[in-house]
């Protein structure tokens, strides 16, 4: 059997210790980003890890699970890796309700951080 | 009133120009890719303009219209805009399916480019 490509490793293992630090303990997410990450939440925008990791501490909820139906991950052309995922979130007794999340991780001495990070909720997705 | 950031008049320029060359006439979405380009569609990889092309011209309907949720833009450290869309399509007379859409643009030679792109219907997303 082959091996799955390199970035395929790398974007699979950062989505899941992202989702399983978010859904732990989210306030420790702080190691992943840098003072250039950029976040994009439900349209609304933040840069550096301060300020991303204040918004993602003070989302309403007490606790959150994540479950992913589906990844993707590409090699860019500076070296990057691009992730998208597509999976549904149940947060505190609300409903189970999809979302959308795209990151860009890069590698900086050593260590692959997530330099962007967009996430929707499909809520408003069907008509 | 302020101006929108570069990245955003970037990225939702291409969207425009994305969507509606798709949707009156996909054969000619060739000038955005390089042979460098990666296209995921629905989970299957492809590289370069030839192949994503050739996919893209393939796919098994007539007509399509997509219409946008929301879209999101960033700059990234590279120079690059990444762009993230969510809309509803409709291909032929197929029910209305939610998609979403990633897209990472770069300049190059004075032109932007789309060196990274996937795509994934909504369709499987919903159970509970």
């Amino acid at each position: 059997m082959g091996e799955k490509p390199i970035w395929e490793q790398i974007g699979s293992s950062f989505v899941q210790h992202y989702f399983q630090l978010f859904d732990t303990d989210r306030t420790q997410l702080g190691a992943i980003y840098i003072d250039a990450s950029c976040l994009t939440w439900e349209g609304q925008q933040f840069q550096g890890k301060a300020a991303i990791v204040e918004k993602l501490s003070t989302l309403p909820f007490l606790k959150i699970a994540h479950s992913i139906t589906a990844q993707d991950h590409q090699p860019t052309p500076d070296s990057c890796i691009l992730s998208m995922v597509v999976g549904q979130l149940k947060a505190d007794e609300d409903p189970i309700i999809g979302f959308h999340q795209s990151f860009i991780l890069k590698n900086i001495n050593d260590a692959w951080v997530c330099t962007n990070d967009m996430f929707r909720l499909s809520l408003h997705n069907f008509g | 009133m302020a101006s929108k950031p570069v990245w955003e008049q970037i990225g939702a320029g291409f969207v425009q120009h994305y969507f509606q060359q798709f949707d009156s006439d996909r054969t000619k979405l060739a000038d955005l890719y390089t042979d460098a380009s990666c296209l995921t569609w629905e989970g299957i990889g492809y590289q370069g303009n030839k192949a994503i092309m050739e996919k893209i011209t393939s796919l098994p309907f007539q007509s399509i219209q997509h219409s946008i949720t929301a879209q999101d833009h960033q700059p990234t450290p590279d120079s690059c805009v990444m762009s993230m869309v969510m809309g509803q399509l409709k291909a032929d007379a197929d029910q209305v399916m939610g998609f979403q859409q990633t897209f990472l643009l770069k300049n190059v030679d004075n032109k932007w480019i789309c060196t990274n792109e996937m795509f994934r219907l909504a369709l499987h997303n919903f159970g509970a």
